[in-house]
């Protein structure tokens, strides 16, 4: 049941990310606001709990991929630790870095220090 | 561990068609049994039968997890009674219950014409196209043809699954966890040609989409079959056909 | 015994629960925490930020992304709400139920779409 409340939290974030780049697309002053919002003690909170809700997502997620897609090797199916990792766990960790290093990449670029 | 230790079994009664001393309305009786470390509920359930009350029904056979007939909900939960010892429940009472989201016929024993239906429903078995005779010899597999599907080939049809399963509890008319994964044992099974008219039924809304994957069937399965995965795959294999109809003109090929 | 479009909508569900699982931690870890940390100590940091992603979300790569990452996770969550909702005893309007759920995220997924192209 836990698993399947992580729903609601991600479709509340994702109605916020529709917002967010609404307000991106709307100008300067708009997206301005927002931002500074995303600065308070409610974001911190609401965020925080996206986040735990969003990882139990990935992790209930990437473990029961095995049982749903399992992998042989000839007669041996591969263990599902390594089908988790291998379809999972990497993938995750690749797309976070490359997420993360395209947002510094920018942010370093339109930051003069 | 003294000879005269003993530890109370409460069990579920009920005689629908019972008459005199007992009761038509279902209640629980309790026995008090001796306690051995290497008794199971089964052992305890058959010296009640044997030595206080012989009217005891329940569904019994191997005593070693094979034959799958020994099924019972205890403490709450859908076990074989031949794997569930008393020393793991030892001092507290134990509570012996008919497998749930069944009908009761009598005491322990439940109705499994609807199981039996749903199974037969998926086909479980081997369908050709063109039946071999005994002179062409077998069907060819391969070691590793066999281990696809040898997981979801251990069913012993001991229905645990079916008591563990909430959508069972909530939509009857659902296929349940060890018919449609035995369903997808056959799908898998490279001697088969009776794929596409297995998933005719397995695409059903009752059947492989009224799971949820909540995974409760696979926790108390007692030989590892994974129903939950194996449903899953068939899921996967739906959704396929599914698409492949849009693209392939009807018809066309099987 | 019915016939069931389910595949079709349970496909979107898991196409979502990959993208989800594999975007959204990283997503919130940037607009909750790694912005607000940003955020404190310039003197107009909404400016920087405007300029920084209006920039970045209008390549059509990222555009298409954030899209694909939207309208499956919309869906998936739609899904697994309907279900869930389903399975604690919902079963009288489940047709009702459904079209107000996939409906809900073909809204947000236009909403999306709106604001993406704006940009």
């Amino acid at each position: 049941m836990v698993r399947e409340l992580t729903a609601v939290f991600i479709g509340g974030y994702l109605v916020f990310l529709i917002v967010l780049l609404s307000k991106l697309a709307s100008g300067k002053q708009e997206f301005a606001s927002l931002i500074q919002a995303l600065d308070s003690p409610v974001s911190q909170v609401l965020h925080l709990c996206v986040l735990v809700a969003a990882l139990w997502h990935s992790v209930t997620w990437f473990n029961l991929t095995p049982r749903a897609l399992p992998i042989f090797i000839g007669e041996k199916r591969v263990a599902d630790t390594l089908v988790a990792v291998v379809m999972g766990y990497l993938p995750w960790l690749v797309v976070s870095m490359i997420i993360l290093w395209a947002i510094s990449e920018d942010w370093f670029a339109s930051v003069p220090n | 561990m003294s000879d005269n230790t003993k530890i109370t079994l409460e069990v579920f009664r009920y005689h629908p068609e019972g008459t005199g001393q007992t009761a038509s309305k279902p209640s629980y009786d309790r026995y008090d049994v001796p306690f051995h470390d290497d008794w199971v509920v089964l052992d305890a359930l058959n010296w009640i039968k044997d030595n206080s009350d012989g009217s005891l029904t329940y569904r019994w056979s191997c005593r070693m997890g094979v034959c799958g007939s020994c099924g019972m909900m205890v403490n709450g939960e859908p076990k074989l009674t031949c794997a569930a010892f008393l020393k793991d429940y030892y001092p507290k009472v134990i509570k012996i219950e008919p497998l749930v989201n069944f009908q009761v016929e009598r005491d322990l024993t439940v109705d499994m014409e609807q199981f039996m239906e749903k199974l037969e429903s998926v086909q479980p078995y081997v369908i050709r196209d063109d039946v071999n005779q005994t002179d062409d010899g077998e069907y060819k597999q391969s070691p590793a043809q066999l281990a696809r599907y040898k997981q979801y080939s251990m069913c012993i049809n001991c229905m645990l699954c079916y008591s563990a399963c909430p959508v069972m509890g909530s939509e009857p008319e659902f296929v349940g966890p060890a018919a449609l994964a035995l369903g997808h044992r056959y799908n898998l099974d490279n001697r088969d040609q009776g794929t596409s008219q297995r998933m005719d039924r397995m695409m059903e809304h009752e059947a492989v989409w009224g799971c949820t994957f909540v995974g409760e069937c696979s926790t108390v399965c007692p030989k590892n079959v994974d129903p939950a995965g194996a449903i899953q795959q068939a899921k996967a294999a739906s959704a396929q056909k599914y698409f492949k109809k849009f693209f392939v003109p009807k018809g066309a090929g099987k | 015994m019915s016939k069931s479009n389910e595949a079709f909508w349970w496909s979107l569900f898991s196409a979502g629960g990959v993208l989800a699982a594999l975007c959204m931690p990283v997503f919130v870890l940037i607009t909750g925490f790694l912005i607000p940390k940003l955020v404190g100590g310039k003197e107009d940091p909404a400016l920087v930020f405007y300029d920084m992603f209006s920039s970045m979300a209008s390549k059509w790569p990222v555009r298409i992304t954030l899209f694909a990452v939207i309208f499956f996770s919309l869906f998936h969550c739609a899904h697994r709400i309907r279900h869930t909702l389903m399975d604690l005893g919902l079963r009288h309007s489940t047709g009702l139920l459904a079209a107000i759920c996939y409906l809900s995220a073909l809204t947000g997924s236009v909403f999306a779409v709106l604001a993406l192209i704006r940009l």
